[in-house]
């Protein structure tokens, strides 16, 4: 099991659906190895069930059941369920790279770091998302950040200032952290982080601006 | 025999009503089961939408949770996730994807949103989980009722209002830390917060 793990925090505006696409992935990139936070997104789901359902109800439009009957009728028979089942594993990691971590397009940088910016992948969000690959017992230069940054190790480990970080381990750097990322030696490192805008926006603004700024 | 047990017992007595339904639709394709829950939640659904922003759309969205609940449910097991957390995760996720339709520009999706928000249940075996999940829902719900007014508002902005933490802190134009301990001292009294957690 995993020992760096999302906060309450950011476990709660998931579970409520409010997190940035990027930041999703990163949560649900480690919920899929923690059980301990699985349970924690079970536990907020159900908050968000019985927040619900204790709010004012709103009557709907006489006809809205039947049009959705119609609607529902022409819905092919009900679909085979294990066809169903197995569309239904996601893998989103996958789904954006492929199988093979090693042999994506990596840009080499400095000596022992490559990136790949895959920002392009999540269109009309605000944040940067970035892969790093660093070589067994590589250095990245030491460095602060703007903003977040929110990072799954994908691959391998890295240690820092704050600690060991291992394989599906979840950071969330500040503006006043500095670190410098030493992979172990065993493995490349890869990590995905997630950098939210330099400009710092609030959660409804960013919305409201996130059409404009791409 | 312990509290879990005896709570155990009485899920497995009192069967979660909406989740026998669910079920009907599922295995039966039961319209009355079907229409029953439609006349439960549709005006849930349709709030949520309103408090959301998408007021325009409330109708729509109802629309479109039903028509995924029907495509699922024989997918759904009661003994898995109650029905109620169920439909609000597909609720949320419709949510998602409306908003998401409406402000791409281009057709392109790499991830879809069930590849980022999962829908409880799905793609595991693991009935313990279940059985926890059954009895923490009961909890929250019987505890939701006596946690202090302020604590209500700020996490019901959370979920139904779309609002980050700080969303919140700005809009109530208090600190960021008073809405976040806010946060945590309902998740204590919810037991949502496990013991040996420190945030």
């Amino acid at each position: 099991m995993t020992q760096h793990h999302p906060d309450s925090f950011i476990l709660m505006e998931y579970s409520a659906g409010n997190l940035s696409e990027p930041h999703a992935l990163c949560v649900r990139l480690h919920l899929e190895q923690c059980p301990y936070c699985r349970s924690r997104v079970d536990m907020l789901d159900s908050l968000g069930a019985v927040m619900m359902e204790s709010r004012p109800k709103v009557s709907v439009d006489d006809s809205l059941f039947d049009r959705l009957l119609t609607r529902i009728e022409d819905e092919p028979a009900q679909q085979d369920p294990i066809e169903v089942a197995l569309r239904g594993h996601r893998d989103p990691l996958r789904k954006l790279l492929g199988e093979d971590l090693a042999n994506l397009p990596w840009k080499r940088q400095l000596g022992d770091v490559s990136v790949l910016d895959i920002t392009d992948h999540f269109p009309g969000q605000p944040e940067r998302v970035v892969l790093q690959k660093l070589t067994p017992g590589g250095k990245a230069p030491a460095h602060t950040h703007r903003g977040t940054e929110t990072t799954v190790v994908l691959q391998g480990a890295y240690t820092d200032n704050k600690g060991l970080f291992k394989q599906w381990d979840f950071i969330v750097m500040g503006e006043e952290d500095t670190h410098k990322p030493i992979a172990t030696h065993d493995d490349d490192c890869i990590t995905l982080s997630v950098l939210s805008a330099p400009l710092k926006l609030t959660g409804r603004l960013t919305r409201l601006l996130n059409p404009l700024i791409r | 025999m312990s509290t879990l047990e005896q709570t155990t017992t009485r899920s497995e007595g009192h069967r979660d009503p909406w989740g026998v339904k669910l079920e009907r639709v599922g295995k039966h394709q039961d319209r009355e089961a079907y229409r029953l829950l439609f006349e439960h939640f549709a005006p849930q659904i349709k709030y949520y939408a309103i408090a959301n922003g998408i007021a325009s759309h409330a109708e729509e969205l109802v629309q479109e949770v039903f028509v995924s609940i029907w495509r699922k449910s024989s997918l759904y097991d009661w003994r898995k996730a109650a029905a109620s957390t169920w439909i609000f995760t597909i609720a949320r996720n419709q949510r998602i994807d409306m908003l998401r339709k409406m402000q791409r520009t281009s057709a392109e999706i790499s991830v879809e949103t069930e590849d980022l928000w999962q829908i409880p249940g799905e793609n595991e075996e693991e009935p313990v989980t279940a059985l926890h999940r059954l009895v923490s829902e009961r909890r929250i719900r019987d505890s939701l009722k006596h946690l202090p007014e302020e604590q209500v508002t700020v996490i019901a902005k959370v979920y139904m209002e779309h609002k980050s933490h700080q969303a919140v802190a700005d809009e109530l134009n208090i600190p960021l830390g008073t809405v976040k301990s806010r946060v945590r001292l309902a998740l204590n009294k919810l037991k949502v917060i496990l013991q040996d957690e420190n945030v």
